[in-house]
């Protein structure tokens, strides 16, 4: 199908690849910053790729099929209602949006005009996390009853450093805890309630910590830690605890260590993308299954309410951390 | 040379304790007290000393200074009788496992004008102590967050019957590192949430799993898992973690992650065989000094009152469903 890339920072680029492996052309590259859009419309000549500067016009021209959307959450809503009222199909970074309220309109915008809109929950294809799903299943934890999480590293800047902007992302829990927060849905189940403690500093730099509790409908308890409050590095750590037994995983035990002082372009790194050495990146599994949903294959494995019902989860914990008090969905 | 008694093995922290009496220049283990006669009388057997039946009998056996290693809620009792003997005190954790009667406990002591110490072994671990040594420096800056786990294995027997333990791994597992945040900031706790529950060990009388959050005074926010959560087959007793986020940086702590790991075929399982230090000596060492020198304990009965209130709260919460003032 024929693609077009709205935001081409990190993810864009590695989205126009991903699509591009799956036998998709990139045809259009949209971008704020004139020079990314070229950049990445460069890379993609041999498809027709044409660089564009606003968005908008990407979601309205008549080749393109797909749009893929990376771009800071809060123009979401706007580029899928775009996307979807002018018959295109729909890949979008995740968080899906910065209220829940906006997604439900997307997803509704989507769904009125017959289109697929996926959302790249990520680790949901994250061989580790689908191998520790798995163990649950095979009942290697016994009966679970807790399960915890914890994910991040420096913070990520973003074009004008807008990841670093709360009222923008959400910060640590809307743009890296999600990921942990639909996981833990997808793999136990739907959540009651939700404490929170956040903390927002930027002197003498952005940091940006957040520690979520749990409980879920079935009775589990669970934590979720998200860092933006570290000088460098990317961890993600995960237990799950039950009457028979403990699983864990830590990044940080891993089968490839590279400690580079620049990333290959010369610059430092600001936007970390965790790598896993696996045959087919889990960006490529997640790129793989939306492809088959295009081709009518399948209903992929992230639905568009279960992007909602995490973004429900993550402002139910920034209502938490604001009030002191827990929040029942 | 300080003449020590123990009351109660009830605890299995009695038996390290006894070891490290033994091993101490400056100590001998005069006798041992029990309510369970059998228990007492193989403990006496095992330390070479003297297992005398009538509590009263024993606290005028010319002693120093008492180690209380019973069930938590005959603590009180123990602490009253050796308080009016005029002995020097030495009370496992939790003090109480309600407020008021921790806070009568010190106040007896005070009034008896003996020493009362709590044994928190982390105030004695030297990867513990160095951050201490950090935080003192001011290198880190101020301190933002701290998220905490204390995970263990169950202990077992009485630990599981609220009646005797007054809760579960919420309170087994909190006071450890209440006391050592409010060593590391010298701030007190203002606030606890808790979600906790039986939600490990199936049937089992009381919580074996606690997710608190807290506050502290200044806002410093603090997550904190105590648990009973590591199955028997897990590789080591349990943990105390803390990552630590302030403004200069991050410091992550792995308490007794100082081990070999051992894969031998006549174990049934992966073993880790620390090499780190071992606090019980500490905590001893500081208690037969605290009775030359005619001081508390390191760790206070104050001390202990102020680590139970948090657990207390976390209990209240709980059961609220709000999170609670300390």
């Amino acid at each position: 199908m024929n693609i077009g890339i709205i935001g081409c920072g990190v993810m864009g680029e590695l989205h126009a690849q991903l699509a591009a492996e799956c036998g998709h052309r990139i045809v259009a590259c949209a971008d704020t910053s004139r020079s990314k859009a070229k950049q990445l419309a460069k890379t993609y000549k041999d498809h027709g790729a044409e660089a564009v500067k606003d968005g908008m016009n990407v979601a309205g021209q008549p080749e393109v099929e797909v749009v893929v959307i990376n771009t800071p959450t809060p123009t979401h809503g706007e580029f899928i209602k775009a996307a979807a009222e002018n018959g295109k199909h729909i890949f979008c970074e995740k968080p899906l949006g910065r209220t829940a309220a906006e997604c439900e309109e997307a997803v509704q915008a989507a769904k009125n005009a017959g289109v697929k809109l996926f959302v790249g929950h990520v680790v949901r294809y994250f061989h580790e996390f689908e191998t520790i799903k798995g163990l649950v299943e095979a009942g290697k934890a016994g009966e679970p009853g807790f399960v915890k999480t914890y994910r991040g590293g420096m913070a990520p800047q973003g074009e004008g450093g807008w990841f670093r902007d709360v009222a923008q992302s959400g910060g640590v829990v809307f743009d890296c805890s999600i990921h942990d927060l639909d996981w833990i849905r997808y793999a136990f189940g739907e959540v009651e309630r939700v404490f929170c403690q956040t903390v927002h500093e930027t002197k003498p730099d952005v940091i940006d910590y957040a520690m979520v509790t749990l409980r879920l409908k079935n009775g589990m308890i669970g934590q979720v830690i998200g860092t933006w409050a570290h000088p460098s590095g990317f961890r993600v750590k995960a237990e799950v605890c039950g009457s028979r037994g403990v699983l864990q995983f830590d990044s940080a035990q891993t089968a490839v260590e590279t400690h580079m002082r620049k990333t290959a372009r010369g610059d430092d790194p600001s936007v970390i993308v965790p790598g896993s050495p696996v045959d087919k990146s889990p960006y490529l599994l997640e790129w793989e299954d939306f492809t088959k949903w295009l081709n009518g294959e399948g209903e992929p494995r992230v639905t568009p309410e279960d992007a909602v019902s995490a973004v429900r989860i993550a402002e139910a914990a920034l209502k938490s951390a604001e009030t002191g008090a827990p929040v029942t969905l | 040379m300080a003449k020590i008694g123990i009351m109660s093995f009830a605890h299995l922290h009695g038996d390290a304790y006894a070891s490290c009496v033994l091993a101490n220049p400056d100590a001998e283990l005069t006798a041992v007290w029990d309510d369970d006669v059998q228990r007492g009388q193989d403990a006496a057997q095992r330390y070479g000393t003297t297992f005398i039946e009538d509590m009263d009998e024993f606290l005028k056996q010319g002693l120093d200074g008492v180690i209380i290693t019973s069930e938590n809620m005959k603590h009180r009792h123990m602490v009253e009788k050796a308080a009016e003997a005029g002995l020097w005190i030495l009370c496992e954790k939790p003090l109480a496992p309600g407020v008021e009667d921790a806070q009568a406990m010190v106040d007896t002591c005070k009034k008896a004008g003996v020493g009362l110490g709590i044994p928190y072994p982390c105030r004695h671990v030297p990867a513990l102590k160095e951050v201490k040594g950090q935080i003192d420096s001011g290198a880190l800056g101020k301190i933002f967050a701290v998220a905490c786990t204390n995970n263990g294995q169950y202990p077992g027997g009485w630990f599981g019957d609220e009646a005797l333990s007054g809760g579960g791994a919420t309170m087994d597992h909190t006071v450890h590192v209440a006391d050592l945040l409010r060593w590391y900031t010298g701030k007190e706790f203002t606030k606890v949430y808790c979600e906790n529950g039986n939600v490990l060990r199936p049937g089992l009388g009381t919580d074996d799993l606690g997710v608190m959050h807290m506050e502290m005074e200044g806002g410093i926010a603090i997550s904190h898992i105590a648990s009973w959560s590591r199955c028997d087959s897990f590789p080591t007793w349990g943990d105390v973690t803390l990552e630590i986020v302030a403004e200069n940086g991050v410091i992550e702590v792995d308490a007794f992650n100082q081990k070999v790991d051992v894969y031998n075929d006549d174990d049934v399982k992966a073993q880790w065989v620390g090499w780190g230090m071992d606090p019980n000596g500490g905590i001893v060492a500081d208690f037969v000094a605290s009775i030359a020198e005619k001081r508390d304990p390191i760790a206070t009965g104050i001390d202990g009152v102020k680590s139970v209130a948090v657990t207390v709260a976390a209990y209240e919460s709980a059961r609220s469903g709000q999170m609670v003032d300390v």
